[in-house]
């Protein structure tokens, strides 16, 4: 799974496939990224480790696809109506999942019933779209070959989706950003997230603040999604990409969300080079990584202490 | 008195079991007697999840990986690819050990984090033991898995391919790992794990030691991980990476919960719905995914309404009911006194 699916032509490491594998680690890590700031602004929030961010991630994927090449709608018109659907998928999600169980006497409840939500975004997809795995075009297309439009950059060819994918990303993290530094909306749900009781007699609506938190976070997912879905063929699995979400999470220092960006960039280079130099066994690397995190850094690369609030 | 009460519902329990385990074989095709086999298998993994989870209150993806370590050893230790055969009983016991062993060394590590950092090793944990099931060839057979695993064999008896057999056997064994967690919940251990799940920071006060009862928990759930493993394997006769990974480990949570995490019937209950159902609806078509969605749809529900599953519903409703008899006898006390007063 993962960067798999973009072949390397490569048997020596010579410029070329060190810049297109930095291109392919930094693209991956984005939308890793993207993954890893929803899970970290749900747990500052509302104290919830999401297991279903890898299926929004998922579902986002097979929504463009469906309004894409099911639907056939313009991408001027897609686009929006894209992401009017995700913020709806999440609203629903957090009325269904974490409204009734806000309170309860089981901490470990509402984190068992996101693992109940990955199940039934898996089968829901499966039940509307089929368990196939799908193509899917990419936003940028060759017309002559039909194919994924190249970059040239001297002998190296870079794929449009790629750069597409680190910029857009790279937007939606300058957004968030300033959403919660310049903001009042912003400082709101910052306030929210801190200390519901005092943000609540500061006169702060925390139901639209949690509201609003659920919103970015899962459309961060979705839009993922959407962006990695023409590198990949769009299936059920794709929701395991969350597992190196969570490790760039850990690697960055829970609760902070630069760190988990850049924690997340690394998991992504660091899988496409241990791709090249560890065939088969890249997983076995990324997660071995995260492993020595766990046991000599928990507190990760930029946590200044151990914060658990999940 | 009380104690005569828990015997009667115990006794009855386990007269219930008894029945059904000499009447379901008779109803029974090979084919289904596999799969009811598989979910005792399951089942034993859970009662491994059930003492990390629902004793601990510790969310362990774990289970599976030690699942797949005994089972490989197991396969290794039985299909001769070291020029030799293990008695499959030794084998199994064998395997279960390592796995012990293995989960004592890993837990050591591991349980020094808290709460979701546990869970994030956990889940590395599965990340990489499936990477070298799928890839490493000498010890795990890559992704052909491990085939040629000798027949069961105990007393004498050879299993073969005769799952009634193995019915017989895999209820005897399930029958000493409830037990075995039964009492694990009633001793010193079992306390300290609820305290610890219900505040670790009341449990260090009161002088638990928390890593400690940690570890030990989480090498019970790493033998018993090893055992249903190497079972599987056993009866299977067949290993293969694909049993292992995250999504399955997700599955097995689901099934400890949905039945009742605090149970050792609810957790037996819960691997059987999860892993029969599907196989006694096959030939209802398109039924499947539904209720693959149903089981998703069913955990959310639960977590609202029940966190402690089937079980703990049933123990919720006695009370409830126990509650209100209660009370109404205290009323008709309370009218009889005042009726005296007068």
């Amino acid at each position: 799974m993962g960067i798999n699916a973009v072949e390397f032509e490569v048997n020596e490491v010579t410029f070329n496939t060190i810049l297109s594998m930095l291109v392919n680690g930094t693209a991956f890590g984005m939308v890793y990224a993207l993954m890893a700031m929803g899970i970290i602004l749900l747990v500052r929030a509302i104290g919830v480790l999401n297991f279903a961010q890898g299926d929004f991630f998922m579902l986002g994927a097979y929504i463009a696809l469906g309004y894409l090449v099911d639907l056939e709608l313009p991408l001027p018109i897609m686009i929006p109506v894209a992401l009017l659907t995700y913020a709806l998928i999440a609203l629903i999600f957090m009325i269904c999942v974490y409204w009734p169980l806000r309170e309860a006497s089981y901490p470990a409840a509402i984190v068992i019933a996101t693992i109940g939500t990955s199940y039934v975004i898996k089968e829901l997809v499966q039940i509307i779209w089929g368990s196939l795995p799908r193509p899917m075009p990419p936003l940028l297309s060759n017309p002559e070959t039909g194919g994924a439009k190249l970059l040239t950059i001297g002998t190296a060819k870079l794929s449009w989706q790629m750069i597409i994918t680190m910029l857009v990303g790279a937007a939606a993290i300058i957004l968030v950003f300033i959403l919660f530094e310049k903001l009042y909306a912003g400082r709101m749900m910052e306030a929210a997230a801190q200390d519901k009781y005092v943000a609540e007699l500061l006169g702060i609506p925390t139901i639209i603040t949690v509201a609003a938190t659920y919103i970015i976070s899962i459309t961060l997912a979705s839009i993922g999604g959407f962006l990695m879905a023409p590198m990949l063929t769009v299936n059920v699995t794709l929701g395991t990409l969350q597992l190196r979400a969570f490790a760039g999470v850990v690697i960055g220092g829970m609760g902070n969300i630069k760190g988990a960006i850049i924690g997340a960039l690394f998991i992504g280079l660091l899988e496409s080079f241990s791709s090249v130099w560890f065939g088969a066994y890249k997983d076995a690397v990324v997660f071995s990584v995260l492993l020595l995190f766990l046991v000599f850094r928990p507190q990760g690369l930029f946590g200044t202490k151990i914060k658990d609030k999940a | 008195m009380i104690k005569n009460k828990i015997k009667l519902s115990t006794l009855l329990t386990l007269a219930i079991c008894l029945l059904i385990v000499l009447i379901l074989p008779t109803k029974m095709s090979s084919y289904t007697m596999r799969v009811v086999n598989n979910a005792l298998i399951f089942g034993i993994v859970s009662y491994g999840l059930s003492i990390m989870l629902g004793m601990g209150g510790q969310i362990s993806f774990a289970g599976l990986t030690f699942m797949g370590g005994g089972a490989f050893a197991a396969a290794n230790l039985c299909s001769g690819r070291w020029g030799f055969w293990l008695d499959p009983v030794l084998a199994i016991f064998v395997s279960a050990v390592l796995m012990a062993i293995l989960a004592l060394v890993i837990g050591m590590i591991i349980l020094k984090l808290n709460g979701s950092f546990f869970t994030f090793a956990t889940i590395a944990l599965v990340q990489v033991t499936y990477t070298f099931f799928v890839n490493y060839k000498p010890l795990f057979g890559g992704a052909g898995g491990i085939t040629n695993i000798a027949q069961m064999k105990i007393f004498g008896i050879e299993f073969g391919n005769n799952y009634f057999t193995w019915f017989y056997f895999l209820a005897i064994v399930v029958a000493i790992v409830a037990f075995f967690v039964e009492r694990v919940r009633q001793t010193e251990l079992g306390r300290s794990l609820a305290f610890i799940r219900d505040n670790d920071t009341a449990a260090l006060t009161f002088g638990i030691n928390v890593y400690r009862t940690k570890v030990i928990a989480f090498t019970i759930s790493g033998f018993l991980g090893g055992l249903g493993g190497a079972l599987y394997a056993l009866q299977m006769r067949f290993v293969g990476a694909d049993m292992f990974t995250y999504e399955r480990s997700t599955l097995f949570i689901i099934m400890t919960m949905v039945g009742g995490v605090n149970s050792s019937i609810g957790v037996l209950v819960g691997s059987l719905i999860i892993t029969v159902l599907p196989e006694l609806l096959r030939n209802v078509p398109g039924i499947d995914r539904y209720l693959q969605l149903s089981y998703g749809l069913l955990v959310i529900v639960m977590m609202v309404f029940m966190p402690m599953g089937i079980a703990g519903m049933f123990n919720a409703l006695k009370k409830n009911i126990k509650i209100k008899v209660a009370s109404r006898k205290t009323s008709k006390n309370l009218n009889e006194v005042k009726e005296a007063s007068k």
